[in-house]
């Protein structure tokens, strides 16, 4: 086995451990530590995979942004100080069939699509990224950027019509 | 003999590893001493001769042989976790930083993106020390800092980007090679959009790594000692180490994308100790500010960053890149 297989599986062991303890966990702090560790486990995997440009967005949007922002939200929201603040998840079992169920159709999926072809030569991935965004993909992204403002002036929407 | 890849690799860990808490704790007894003289005092003097020179590892020691004391109503995974998640993240974003051409850990080519990246993840460890300690000042002192870091990351990211616009690359060691030439420095080209990246990137340092004017997270007259105020011994002094590492870490980053790192006269061997008195000059400019403003009010520190230094930021990117746009590719 080489360094990236033994690599590979334990993060893939990580990966699985703190998913699953995001949603069994009881208490709402602890999951989101836990959902931490998954969004850099996943940042990880995308290292192992050669791609060290999405391990760094993983890092800074996922486990620096995002998990920051929960973290505002549960300050926010719940009883900050006294009594520990728990979350209960509901429908374990329909949750586990879904989820099994999106397993089998990735594993079909890759199982149709057979082995890829190993990759010989690679080009500089950032300035293809690059040239791609603001080439063919200059209007989805774009959009994708209207989409956001859309949600931003939504948000503050809402959060002005409560006062 | 050569030796394997990652036997090399572990090694220049290693080897900056230590460096990097070396050079730490000697600046926080830089910091001691410019403080003091700031203030017409002399500072550590007598642990060491002359001028205090052992009061670091004092300090070290000190904070070794102390009791840890967890409080009973911790969250104690948390709690003990805190310490090691924040120092980590720290003492990470050296690994990219090159010291010389070839002298580093590891010049990715997305180098800076690795160095924002690694240090957004500071603030993990911030709160989980914040809310595992139980206390209310240390909550108190968590949220502040979300409120901060929220407002304060992008301005650090976009000002950080300038250099990247004008090189034409992520690369550190490359940022450093496109500042070649008298005044080839990136602060003083770009008819001064140099100097105002600069100065907003200060500004955002400042904010980022709390402290004042930007320290509201831990004011001592309110909370104490913010998130670290139930913590001791051992833990208290990794969390000071990972605090000022990322400091000193910021610094070298300034260093190099304004301040040309370790390019300076002379011959090659002396481009680290050019890069090294670069950093320290970034460090006593953060310093400075620290020991001669007073502390501002939070709705002050968002207003700051939301009116004042994130439009800035943004209109010094698009301009670095128009710059370069209308230059078609040559200097600028």
């Amino acid at each position: 086995m080489t360094v990236e297989t033994v690599g590979f599986w334990l993060v893939a062991a990580v990966l699985l451990a703190s998913s699953l303890a995001v949603v069994l966990t009881k208490n709402l702090f602890h999951a989101v530590l836990y959902l931490a560790v998954a969004l850099v486990a996943t940042g990880v995997v995308f290292l192992l995979l050669e791609s060290p440009f999405l391990f760094g967005v993983q890092l800074l949007l996922y486990a620096g942004g995002v998990v920051t922002i929960v973290v505002f939200a549960i300050m926010l929201t719940e009883r900050l100080v006294g009594e520990r603040i728990t979350q209960t998840s509901r429908h374990v079992v329909n949750g586990a069939i879904v989820s099994a169920a999106v397993f089998v159709a990735v594993v079909g999926f890759l199982l149709q699509a057979g082995a890829p072809a190993p990759v010989t030569e690679r080009p500089d991935q950032l300035a293809g990224l690059g040239r791609a965004l603001v080439g063919p993909y200059a209007v989805t992204l774009e959009l994708l950027g209207v989409l956001l403002v859309a949600a931003l002036l939504g948000a503050i929407y809402f959060a002005r019509a409560d006062d | 003999m050569t030796l394997p890849p990652l036997a090399q690799a572990a090694i220049a860990a290693f080897i900056v590893l230590n460096a990097v808490i070396l050079m730490v704790a000697y600046v926080t007894l830089l910091e001691r001493k410019f403080a003091a003289r700031m203030q017409s005092r002399i500072g550590p003097y007598y642990v060491g001769w002359p001028h205090g020179w052992l009061q670091p590892i004092a300090d070290a020691l000190k904070l070794m042989l102390k009791e840890d004391v967890v409080p009973a109503a911790a969250d104690r995974w948390v709690y003990n976790l805190a310490p090691i998640a924040f120092l980590v993240p720290c003492v990470l974003i050296f690994a990219t930083i090159p010291f010389a051409p070839g002298l580093g850990v590891a010049d990715l080519n997305i180098g800076i993106l690795f160095f924002l990246a690694v240090s957004a993840l500071e603030i993990v460890g911030l709160f989980m020390g914040g809310w595992g300690s139980n206390n209310k000042y240390a909550l108190i002192s968590a949220m502040r800092a979300v409120n901060q870091i929220i407002s304060y990351d992008l301005p650090f990211i976009f000002t950080a980007l300038v250099p990247v616009v004008l090189a034409g690359s992520m690369q550190l060691s490359e940022i450093v090679s496109a500042q070649t030439g008298l005044f080839g420095w990136f602060v003083f080209r770009a008819w001064g959009l140099g100097v105002l990246a600069l100065l907003a990137y200060l500004v955002a340092t400042i904010a980022a790594e709390n402290r004042v004017p930007f320290d509201i997270l831990e004011a001592e007259s309110e909370l104490v000692a913010g998130f670290r105020v139930e913590y001791s011994g051992m833990k208290f002094a990794l969390i000071q180490l990972g605090e000022y590492a990322h400091i000193l870490g910021t610094s070298f980053l300034g260093a190099l994308l304004f301040l040309g790192g370790w390019l300076g006269p002379g011959p090659a061997w002396l481009g680290p100790i050019w890069f090294l008195l670069k950093a320290i000059f970034v460090f006593l400019l953060i310093t400075w500010v620290r020991w001669s403003f007073v502390r501002i009010r939070v709705d002050q520190i968002l207003a700051i960053s939301w009116k004042l230094l994130l439009p800035l930021s943004i209109v010094l990117l698009m301009a670095a890149a128009f710059a370069v746009a209308w230059s078609g590719g040559a200097r600028v």
